[in-house]
């Protein structure tokens, strides 16, 4: 099974006036055909960046890619031509936005801006591209389409603008939709629904997701494998179920650990992690997380460890982790 | 489902949701109807008035407000309130059009600066210091003197000045809109610089523009009268509210209203235009909208 993207050691910096943030560093992932992974992590911890990345949208300056590969079907995205890059947006790699409220143009209608990349990258007519569109709408559940097609984005809802912008992104028919926290800034009912409904629709475009979020419960719902980051860099990956039940990182612990389970009774205080996530800016040596982990050692603090096999396809980089694996 | 699909909710567009919000602006209304009767009385005043413009008198020189000449005469015995509305012709013309010519230069320039690289970028927004900084009379002179003294040559000199203006609004606006989520969006979505600049920041940017254009507007016309005072705007006999208060001037003490007249129009028309900016400014601006 070929890989339909592979992200090789992928570093994004950026410069400012303090000094350079090493946003994303050496950070590698793959995603099969018509698969889901999620990246996981805290706030700030590259996520987004590694995302923006892939699809060649950091703002330069400040920010640059400054190593790696983002191989994309055979070829490597970041060797593209600016002409050829915009070929590949929308058309094969399609993103969705965390913030649904302010990704829409506000001075266009609804109906123009789906259309707008059915007729950049499918070459559709408008009246053609118009229909399509309104098929569209109907798809992600908008009722009168037709009418709605006219209105301006604040005549929408949140809600309703996120699964507009999914109409976007499946509009091209892409083999990969990168969706960063699609449904962070909607209510908890709403994210439920178009998860279910974004899954449904890629599941019969055949394309991949990588989803982007701190939730974890999305990830055990809908992801096959799991990456957790920290810090910029990956720390731990593994198939779900495997991180869910068997975490080989002290920070994936921890964030397990943080979350509130409806099987556990009342009375069990979550267990936050201590501490902050490091300042980017002035990353020691050593594992980043070697300040807020429990279980770390002095050799912690001096020297990071690569990403290590422990059980099948489940990776970590926590050195006392493996310690215990080999005792 | 049948009764939500009954409930049709009115549709609103853009620009109509900012007139509905202009309209219940009274002063905007106010500014908007009194340029519209000036406009009117220009347009129609050769048809209704029984004089022209340039028709002498020596009979009547001077003569106060009287039922035969409703605003009296000047010292050429013309009929001041024939004047006073070929005036307005000459002071909307140039109002609105130094305006267009304004937005033909400033606004590709500013779009075309935001778009470009950072080193043409800074070229031409030091050009646009350079136009800036210089007198704005000493060039109009410099302008009429190279281009002639017709009254589209008005025009050109006052919109050849005044673009500067509109270029540095709209670049600052397209710069802003581009760092906003929609503008990543889009390139996301597989725009290319171009067609992202056109057609989604450029139509964001409009709102300031008109306003500043509707504020542009009294500037322009003031600018005329101004021009025309000194003696290098309109061409006598066209009759021009500033060339009217200049001649009047030489009478200011025999018949003060040759002066008052056409300098309460000035004054006029340029508060009616500021009003009306001022409720296209609220009107447009989407953080107020309700």
């Amino acid at each position: 099974m070929g890989a339909l993207l592979q992200v090789r050691d992928l570093s994004t910096s950026f410069y400012t006036q303090d000094g350079v943030v090493k946003a994303v560093e050496r950070v590698s992932y793959e995603v099969a055909n018509g698969e889901t992974i999620a990246l996981v992590g805290e706030s700030g911890c590259g996520k987004t960046v590694s995302a923006l990345s892939i699809m060649r949208l950091i703002a330069e300056p400040p920010g640059k890619i400054v190593s790696g590969q983002v191989v994309f079907d055979g070829t490597d995205l970041l060797k593209l031509s600016k002409a050829d890059m915009h070929k590949v947006r929308g058309a094969r790699i399609a993103m969705i936005f965390q913030e649904p409220m302010t990704s829409l143009n506000p001075v266009l209608t609804i109906g123009r801006q789906i259309t707008e990349a059915l007729e950049i990258h499918r070459g559709m007519k408008q009246s053609d591209a118009l229909d399509e569109a309104v098929r569209l709408l109907e798809l992600v559940g908008i009722p009168q389409a037709r009418r709605r097609a006219k209105d301006l984005p604040h005549h929408f809802s949140g809600g309703m603008r996120q699964r507009v912008m999914i109409a976007i992104a499946i509009s091209c028919q892409p083999k990969l939709i990168l969706a960063d926290e699609p449904t962070t800034a909607l209510d908890v009912t709403i994210q439920a629904q178009l998860l279910e409904m974004l899954h449904n629709l890629t599941k019969d475009l055949d394309a991949a997701i990588v989803l982007i979020t701190h939730n974890l419960g999305i990830v055990a719902r809908y992801a096959s494998r799991v990456y957790v980051m920290y810090a910029g860099r990956i720390v731990e990956h593994g198939p779900a179920l495997a991180v869910y039940h068997d975490p080989k990182h002290p920070y994936t612990e921890g964030l397990l650990r943080s979350v509130p389970r409806l099987d556990e009774p009342r009375s069990v205080r979550l267990a936050p992690i201590e501490g902050q996530p490091p300042d980017l800016i002035a990353l020691k040596s050593g594992c980043a997380f070697y300040p807020r982990c429990s279980q770390a050692e002095s050799q912690c603090g001096e020297e990071s460890l690569d990403l290590v096999e422990v059980a099948p396809g489940h990776y970590t980089s926590c050195r006392s982790v493996l310690k215990g694996e080999r005792r | 489902m049948s009764v939500i699909a009954e409930t049709v909710r009115p549709h609103h567009t853009l620009w109509g949701d900012a007139f509905t919000r202009l309209k219940r602006n009274r002063v905007a209304l106010a500014g908007g109807i009194i340029i519209l009767l000036v406009a009117l009385g220009a347009i129609i005043v050769p048809f209704v008035s029984p004089y022209k413009f340039d028709q002498q008198d020596l009979n009547v020189v001077l003569h106060s407000p009287s039922h035969g000449h409703l605003m009296g005469t000047d010292g050429l015995g013309r009929d001041v309130f024939t004047r006073l509305f070929y005036g307005a012709r000459t002071s909307l013309m140039v109002g609105v059009f130094a305006q267009v010519i304004c937005l033909l230069i400033g606004l590709p320039i500013g779009a075309f600066s935001a778009y470009a690289s950072q080193r043409v970028d800074n070229l031409i927004m030091r050009f646009v210091d350079v136009v800036f900084a210089f007198p704005d009379l000493l060039l109009i002179i410099l302008i009429r003197a190279i281009l002639g003294g017709s009254i589209y040559m008005i025009f050109l000199a006052i919109g050849l000045v005044s673009w500067v203006n509109i270029a540095r609004l709209v670049r600052g606006q397209i710069l802003s809109l581009k760092q906003r989520d929609f503008a990543t969006a889009a390139r996301a979505m597989g725009g290319s610089s171009t067609y992202i600049t056109l057609r989604h920041l450029l139509p964001n940017s409009l709102g300031p523009v008109i306003v500043y254009v509707t504020f542009g507007i009294p500037r322009a016309i003031f600018a005329e009268a101004a021009l025309s005072y000194i003696g290098i705007g309109i061409k006598p006999p066209t009759p021009s509210w500033g060339t009217m208060i200049a001649n009047g001037y030489e009478n200011i003490f025999a018949a003060p209203y040759l002066v008052l007249i056409p300098a309460v129009a000035v004054g006029v028309l340029m508060l009616a235009f500021t009003f009306l900016g001022d409720g296209l400014r609220d009107a447009l601006d989407p953080r107020l909208r309700r």
